[in-house]
Formats: C-alpha cells, sequence, structure tokens
C-alpha cells in the first residue's frame, strides 16, 4: 500500500509528466488558455492513460516479456493505444452522446498526445506489476490535470495582465512554464 | 524475427476485430445524429455563437430536430453566402429569405478626442468603462482598446487612429453580423444595421434635450436639423424624442446631400465606412473645412 502510494505521488509531482519528463506539453500550451477546458482535458487525458496503461501492462507482463520481446514495446504500444482511443470514442459515442459533446473534440487529440504512450514506456521501463501501472498512470493523469489547471488559472491572469506587446500570448506562458518547473524542481529527490 | 512478426501481426488482428466487433454490438447512431452531422458540415464551423447556440454543433443539433429554427435564430455567417446558403436549403428542404436576415455590425462613434484626464489602467475597454464609466468625455465615446476587435472572428474591426483619437471601425465586407461585439462594447456603441443601409449616422449619445451631445463631445450632434432639411426625398425621419435623425432605406438615393450639410460630419455613407475608405473622405472633409475656415 506504502508503495503505491509512494508511486502515485511520485507520478502526480514529483516526476510530473509536463514539469520534469516534459511530456504532452502541445495541450499543456494548446489547452490551458481556460480553466474549465484544461478540467476536461486533464479528465479526458486521466481516462485514456488509465485504460491505455491497464492494456499495455497486461501485454508487457503477458506477452512482451514470456517472449522475451520487449523491444517492441514502442511500436506495439502505439498500436495498441491508437485502437484503444478509437474504440473508447465509439464507446462514448454510441452510449453517451451528452458526454461524447463534452469530450468532443479532445478525446481524438489524446491519442497523438505523448504523455500517454510516456506513461506506458515508463511503466515498462521501471517494471511496475499491473497494479503498480494503474497507480502510476493516475498519479501521472492527476498532475497532468494539476499542471493544466495551475497553467490554466495563470494564463487566464495573464490575460488582463499589462505585458509588453511582444511577449502577449505564448511566450509569456513559455516564461511561466519555465518558472513553473523552476518551483516544482524543489520536490526532485524527494522520494 | 518471425516470433516478432506473428505477434505484432497477431496484436493487430486483435485490435482490429475488437473495434468491428464493438461496431457491431454497439446500437448503431441514432438517425438525428446522422443528420446532426449532415447539418453541421454545411455550417461555417467559427462557433462564434451568434445563433444563440454554443458552438455550430450544438446549432445544428437544434436545426435537426426542428429546422424552421432557422428563421428565429438565423446563422448570420450562411445567410451572407450564397453558396453556403444553397447547400444549407438543399440539406433542411426549406427556403430561406436571406436578405431579411442579413446584418452587418456598425460603431456608431465617430471618434471623440477629448478625454477627462489620462488612463493607464488594463487596457481594455470593459476595464476603462468600470473607472467612471470611460475615460472620454462622452459616456457614448469610443475607447478604441479593441475589445470587439479582439472577439471579432472574421478579424473585421480595425482600431482607426486619425486626430489622436481611437476608434473601431468594422469593415462591412468581412462583417458577417454575428453580434458578438454588440455585446461586448461596454459602451453599447456598436449596432445592427441591414446589410442593405445607405447612410449611418455615427453617434449613439442618447440625446435628451437639456444636455445636448455638443456639450460632451466638440464633434457631437448639434441637433441642427440640417441633414433633415437637406433631404429632398423625405428619406431623413427626425425622431423628436431622441433629437437625431432616421433614415428611409426605400425613399434614400444616395444623393448625399445629408453627408454635405451635417457640419459635425456625423453621417457617412454605409459603402464608405471602413478605415480606408474613410482617410479618403476625411481627406476631402478637411479641404471642406479649410475652404470653410477661410
Amino acid at each position: 500500500m506504502n508503495n503505491l502510494l509512494s508511486i502515485f505521488i511520485v507520478m502526480a509531482i514529483i516526476n510530473n509528466m509536463i514539469i520534469s519528463k516534459f511530456l504532452g506539453l502541445c495541450p499543456f500550451f494548446g489547452v490551458s488558455k481556460k480553466i474549465s477546458n484544461a478540467v476536461s482535458m486533464g479528465v479526458a487525458v486521466t481516462l485514456v492513460m488509465f485504460i491505455a496503461s491497464l492494456a499495455t501492462s497486461v501485454i508487457y507482463n503477458f506477452i512482451l516479456v514470456p517472449f522475451s520481446i520487449e523491444f517492441m514495446n514502442i511500436v506495439i504500444y502505439i498500436l495498441v493505444i491508437a485502437s484503444l482511443v478509437q474504440i473508447v470514442e465509439l464507446i462514448i459515442k454510441r452510449t453517451n452522446i451528452n458526454l461524447y459533446n463534452a469530450l468532443g473534440i479532445y478525446l481524438p487529440l489524446i491519442t497523438t498526445n505523448c504523455a500517454v504512450l510516456g506513461i506506458a514506456l515508463i511503466n515498462a521501463k521501471e517494471g511496475y506489476s499491473i497494479i503498480e501501472s494503474i497507480v502510476s498512470a493516475l498519479g501521472a493523469g492527476v498532475g497532468f490535470t494539476l499542471m493544466l489547471v495551475i497553467m490554466s488559472g495563470i494564463r487566464e491572469k495573464l490575460e488582463v495582465s499589462d505585458c509588453p506587446k511582444s511577449m502577449r500570448g505564448l511566450p509569456i506562458a513559455f516564461i511561466t512554464a519555465a518558472l513553473l518547473a523552476l518551483a516544482f524542481m524543489g520536490f526532485s529527490g524527494m522520494m | 524475427m518471425i516470433l516478432v512478426i506473428s505477434v505484432l501481426t497477431l496484436i493487430g488482428l486483435v485490435c482490429g476485430v475488437l473495434i468491428f466487433i464493438i461496431n457491431k454490438v454497439l446500437p448503431p447512431e441514432p438517425e438525428t445524429l446522422k443528420k446532426t452531422e449532415e447539418i453541421a458540415s454545411h455550417l461555417p464551423g467559427m462557433n462564434c455563437g451568434a445563433c444563440g447556440f454554443p458552438g455550430c454543433f450544438a446549432y445544428a443539433q437544434a436545426l435537426a430536430k426542428d429546422k424552421n429554427l432557422i428563421t428565429t435564430n438565423p446563422c448570420s455567417t450562411v445567410m451572407q453566402d450564397e453558396k453556403m446558403l444553397e447547400s444549407l436549403e438543399k440539406v433542411l428542404d426549406i427556403k430561406i429569405d436571406a436578405s431579411a436576415m442579413n446584418k452587418k455590425a456598425v460603431v456608431c462613434c465617430t471618434g471623440d478626442p477629448e478625454t477627462i484626464g489620462d488612463y493607464s489602467g488594463v487596457s481594455t475597454c470593459r476595464a476603462a468603462n468600470k473607472l467612471t464609466g470611460g475615460f472620454k468625455k462622452c459616456p457614448f465615446g469610443c475607447l478604441g482598446f479593441g475589445d470587439c476587435a479582439r472577439v471579432c472572428p472574421q478579424n473585421a474591426i480595425d482600431i482607426y487612429p486619425a486626430r489622436g483619437r481611437n476608434v473601431a471601425v468594422v469593415d462591412p465586407k468581412k462583417c458577417t453580423g454575428c453580434g458578438l461585439c454588440v455585446k461586448e462594447c461596454p459602451n453599447n456603441l456598436i449596432k445592427l444595421v441591414p446589410a442593405d443601409t445607405k447612410i449611418v449616422f455615427l453617434c449613439s449619445y442618447d440625446s435628451i434635450k437639456d444636455v445636448p451631445s455638443r456639450e460632451k463631445c466638440f464633434r457631437g450632434c448639434l441637433h441642427c436639423r440640417k441633414c433633415y432639411k437637406s433631404c429632398e426625398q423625405d428619406a431623413i425621419i427626425w425622431n423628436k424624442e431622441k433629437a437625431i435623425p432616421e433614415f428611409d432605406n426605400d425613399k434614400c438615393n444616395l444623393c448625399g446631400a445629408c453627408i454635405e450639410a451635417c457640419p459635425h460630419d456625423k453621417l457617412i455613407e454605409f459603402s464608405k465606412i471602413t478605415s480606408a475608405d474613410r482617410e479618403e473622405y476625411k481627406e476631402e472633409y478637411r479641404e471642406k473645412e479649410k475652404v470653410g475656415s477661410k
């Protein structure tokens, strides 16, 4: 239990996907203009991460390891994650149209999100069991959502602040992200 | 090698079959969704929200339920574009009278240079308006920070800086009449006018007779009724309550007599409202002013 908790915290805060692994930066800058959008993107990513790492860790532990073809994990993970997102989208579309409309554009966007593949590869590299993989994916998803919400909160304030014309928009967002990463560096090496 | 290839093929096959099975097992897409998607493909997809629905897809959903909605909540962008209108008419199987719904936005202010003080706060109109109703003398003066330009999905609004005053100007060629700027302007200066309007009156000052707008703005309407008197077509109706001219589009033949007559340059031909045209127009006006001063 303690071990799982530490995996969760490490993935959520210390080895945060965005701030310390630099994965999933496109949604970090693309969808972080409004808090509401950031929350729905974060929830969608967490959901997909959860499903994807469940499937990939099953494949890793029961197919790749016994046949000792772990080196193929990137190719197989891409295949599996892409079809998983398709399936999830299909199911949501046919069963709950309102949820589909709410997630709408974000689901297809996530297919190409490197954080999802990243968490599957990290799980494989660390040699996590299935339960550990799920917990680490949830941690990574929560960390991703947290960063997105923090960033969008700051950017909403930045919108109305009086910053130099050439710095408006993305440039100031990059600087903000850098300062944010510096602040989160304080957590590094804690566990 | 063979093992790797076979594992990869197997996983691919399993994924493909899984998608196939799920596609078959789940209930098929409801009819309305198909219809909605078809309608949505004929909408502009700008998600401007002018129709009153949150985005084009929501509008398509509402249209799929009730196609007569197009008359009460028209999509201003489709109404401007004949091709889009035609294809939408085909999909909905309905005839649409576009000319009645075609609207353009006009910023009803010529730009008032007189201020009550320097403003150096947050540079948006909304923020400036919160502080004593704006830094301009006239409470109905364009503040010129361009809140409207920022919300315009067509980039149809630019800020026209002539003679030290900033005034937003809508380009009617680009404007689709979505009305986002109308909601955005804190001073309520932007009006939607029919696209076939000929002459517009560029002042929003709610004239009450005891405080004429010339007291707030040296370019304000004098309520002199010169335009009204100059019109030979009876196209100008004098609104006695507000003491401003109103126009009858059917009677107006664009002779330009009222524009010439206005001593404060408050009237402008609608087709010449863009900043580039106005620059020319101002040159003419300046000439006139010089001649007048002599």
